[in-house]
């Protein structure tokens, strides 16, 4: 197997390891909104498009380091708009939290007629109603933009690799592969999350489900804090 | 509102407050369970000694921050290594991923190479540099870097 190949599995094998420490504390808090948000729903679908729209944009940020051929370059870029996705994630499952818990004042977003208003209401609106499981492709996609310090890892190899190669394309490419078979690595553990998370007798018990919102409230607000200070 | 509401009311009260009180001091408690560093590369070089050489670790420019391109700069001192040294870049308990930093041969004992500290948004800034001379030669410098 040639050295090109092996960096590859090096990163599959990494985002395997990875997804069941670092990844299930971090996204965990995700994975558990998911789910209590499908509390009516099968699940599966909706968290594999979740994983697959996050390691979509891995593979982007991957083809932009393997072409830029620096880390630091793309870093730099992004450093601000990464640190707004993870507030207003925050912000987004403290609201989820609150609906579930029914201290929002302005109504439970859970219920069947939610009275939030603006953008976010309607968002969160869609979210909670959209059928199809491809809604949470996008979900997803934004939401693997959040600062991650393993993600970080991983692009420093695909910039690396894009110093390496012989054309800006071929740097992309590689790139992007390597950080394809990072995200993938990850999918497992998310997956397996999501079908203790998705438990049925676990989600209609009001209490757990109650218990689920204050977690989400308290994560919420340590996402908003990290942002804010990130 | 009846007497039960009230109680489960204060109850789920109570519950935020100390999950919101233990998120605030989870980031006081992860920095006071992290191992004290054992090298102030804010400072300057550190040295280690790893069987029977001695290895000092440099990292430029000060002050060292994560997400910039660092300059790595290793002396061996005692019997040259058989091939230049790698440096592995890591946080204590915290699975970061593959990071290592190829050096480069300056002169018979020092060794240079350019890497990335990623920064943990957990906000945490105790890093490891393992410098391997070889698989049974290592110097561990623990060190804390500035975001």
């Amino acid at each position: 197997m040639s050295a090109i190949e092996s960096i590859y599995l090096v990163f599959l094998g990494t985002g395997f390891t990875v997804g069941f420490g670092h990844c299930i504390g971090m996204c965990g808090p995700i994975v558990l909104t998911l789910s209590l948000q499908l509390k009516h729903r099968p699940s599966f679908f909706p968290h594999l498009f979740y994983n697959l729209g996050r390691t979509a944009t891995y593979a982007l940020l991957g083809a932009a380091a393997g072409w830029m051929g620096s880390f630091t370059r793309l870093a730099s870029g992004l450093g601000g708009l990464q640190k707004w996705i993870m507030a207003i994630a925050g912000l987004v499952i403290a609201l989820l939290g609150l609906g579930m818990i029914g201290w929002l004042p302005v109504g439970r977003i859970f219920s069947d007629s939610p009275s939030l208003s603006g953008l976010l209401g309607s968002a969160i609106r869609r979210l909670q109603r959209s059928k199809s499981a491809l809604f949470f492709l996008p979900v997803g996609m934004a939401l693997g933009l959040i600062p991650c310090g393993p993600v970080y890892t991983a692009l420093l190899a695909a910039a690396r690799r894009g110093m390496e190669a012989d054309s800006a394309l071929r740097g992309a490419a590689s790139g992007s592969a390597i950080m394809a078979a990072f995200g993938l690595g990850t999918i497992p553990a998310l997956l397996i999350l999501s079908r203790v998370t998705s438990a049925g007798w676990l989600k209609h018990r009001a209490w757990i489900y109650r218990l689920g919102g204050l977690a989400m409230l308290a994560t919420g607000i340590y996402f908003m804090v990290k942002g804010i200070r990130y | 509102m009846p007497a039960c509401s009230k109680r489960r009311a204060f109850l789920f009260r109570v519950i935020l407050f100390t999950l919101i009180g233990l998120f605030s001091l989870s980031g006081a408690i992860a920095q006071a369970s992290d191992p004290e560093p054992n090298c102030a590369i804010q400072e300057g070089a550190c040295t280690l000694s790893a069987g029977n050489r001695t290895v000092t670790l440099n990292i430029l420019p000060k002050p060292v921050r994560a997400m910039q391109e660092l300059t790595f700069r290793v002396e061996v001192s005692g019997e040259a290594p058989s091939s230049p040294p790698i440096i592995d870049l890591d946080m204590p308990d915290m699975e970061m991923g593959p990071n290592q930093v190829r050096l480069q041969q300056v002169n018979a004992t020092v060794f240079e190479g350019t890497g990335v500290i990623v920064r943990c948004p957990s906000g945490k800034r105790l890093w490891s540099a393992t410098v391997i001379l070889s698989q049974t030669t290592k110097a561990k410098f623990l060190f804390r870097v500035r975001y």
